[in-house]
């Protein structure tokens, strides 16, 4: 094979799954207990088991997820929802459009198989692949596979644990939900350059929540806090 | 508790629109270039919605759970460890009422 090229073939292999699997399989036992709380707080929320069960197999994404849980109240506010969902996860559009320049090269079919189960540790690992010279898409599928299985598994387990345990608050779990999404955002701010923008998204969120409809003040919230972070940006270095 | 087919329609919807965020950045790519300013502004509204929410959230609750979420990012930083984040701030939330709080 010659040394990589922008014009290489880009293909997704059997090999290339079984690979991603492998190295991804360590890493996503790591997603077992946050499936695990994702469950519990399922059951904490009122979801049926097969709602929740749908809900992990179908969106698999974890802070999207935890975010619908907490705006999950009858009448379902679908609109809002749809936001807070989408707006969770336009980092996917930041990490689809890293990996263009290869997964564009493969047929439709593929690209939606790959990028289909595209999580972060499976985008990390196979951009880091395709900038070494790889040239196998199946590293994000078969990665995105292991991660999938985790998620699912411990969805499982988090909802017979949420079944069987009874008085959930007594241990805590009603913050379960709020304290996951506070560990990611402190795990997120990588420069103190996000610090004005997330403020400015916090203090609207709170300023508008008893003015505007269920959710929309979080939508307020985030879409303040994204244009801040786009003003500020100055063409020197990445905003994350 | 919303009733057993809006909750499916939820899902399935909330599904479609996860779908679409994991395949669209590289669709768009195809069509234009991703500017510095609008990746900028993709990678805060990620975050922003989540301080959002964490943030509503407190403003309508009470110190219990404004103590559970201090502790999270207190170990979230200390540790770099998200398991032992929540499960700190579980934890306080759970002593919180075994304190009669």
């Amino acid at each position: 094979m010659s040394s990589s090229t922008t014009t290489d073939a880009v293909t997704l292999t059997r090999a290339g799954v079984v690979s991603g699997l492998l190295r991804l399989g360590p890493f996503a036992l790591f997603a077992v207990p946050f499936g695990m709380a994702f469950g519990v707080a399922a059951v904490e929320r009122g979801l049926s088991v097969a709602q929740a069960l749908l809900m992990s197999a179908l969106v698999f994404a974890g802070a999207a997820q935890f975010a619908a849980l907490e705006l999950w109240a009858a009448p379902l506010p679908y609109l809002s929802l749809a936001l807070v969902v989408f707006a969770v996860n336009a980092r996917h559009l930041v990490m689809g459009a890293a990996l263009a320049p290869w997964i564009n090269r493969l047929p439709p079919a593929l690209r939606l198989a790959s990028l289909g189960v595209m999580s972060d540790a499976n985008f990390a690992a196979s951009h880091a692949a395709f900038e070494a010279g790889g040239r196998d898409a199946g590293v994000l599928l078969g990665g995105g596979l292991a991660l999938w299985l985790a998620w699912m598994t411990g969805t499982v387990v988090g909802l017979g644990a949420g079944a069987s345990i009874g008085d959930l608050d007594r241990f805590g779990v009603d913050v379960v939900m709020v304290v996951f999404l506070a560990a990611v955002v402190t795990g997120g701010v990588r420069t103190h350059r996000l610090v004005p923008p997330l403020a400015v998204a916090g203090a609207v969120a709170v300023l508008t929540l008893a003015l505007l409809p269920t959710g929309w003040n979080v939508i307020a919230g985030a879409v303040a806090g994204g244009l801040v972070g786009a003003l500020r940006y100055d063409g020197s270095t990445d905003a994350g | 508790m919303p009733g057993e087919v809006a909750s499916y329609a939820a899902i399935v919807l909330l599904a479609l629109i996860t779908l679409v965020t994991r395949v669209a950045g590289a669709e768009l790519l195809r069509k234009v270039a991703m500017t510095g300013r609008l990746k900028a502004f993709l990678d805060t509204l990620a975050l922003a919605v989540l301080v959002a929410l964490v943030a509503s959230f407190l403003a309508q609750h009470g110190s219990r759970e404004a103590a559970a979420v201090a502790v999270a990012c207190a170990l979230m930083m200390l540790t770099r460890s998200p398991i032992l984040a929540m499960v700190g701030g579980m934890a306080t939330a759970a002593l919180w009422a075994l304190a009669g709080g």
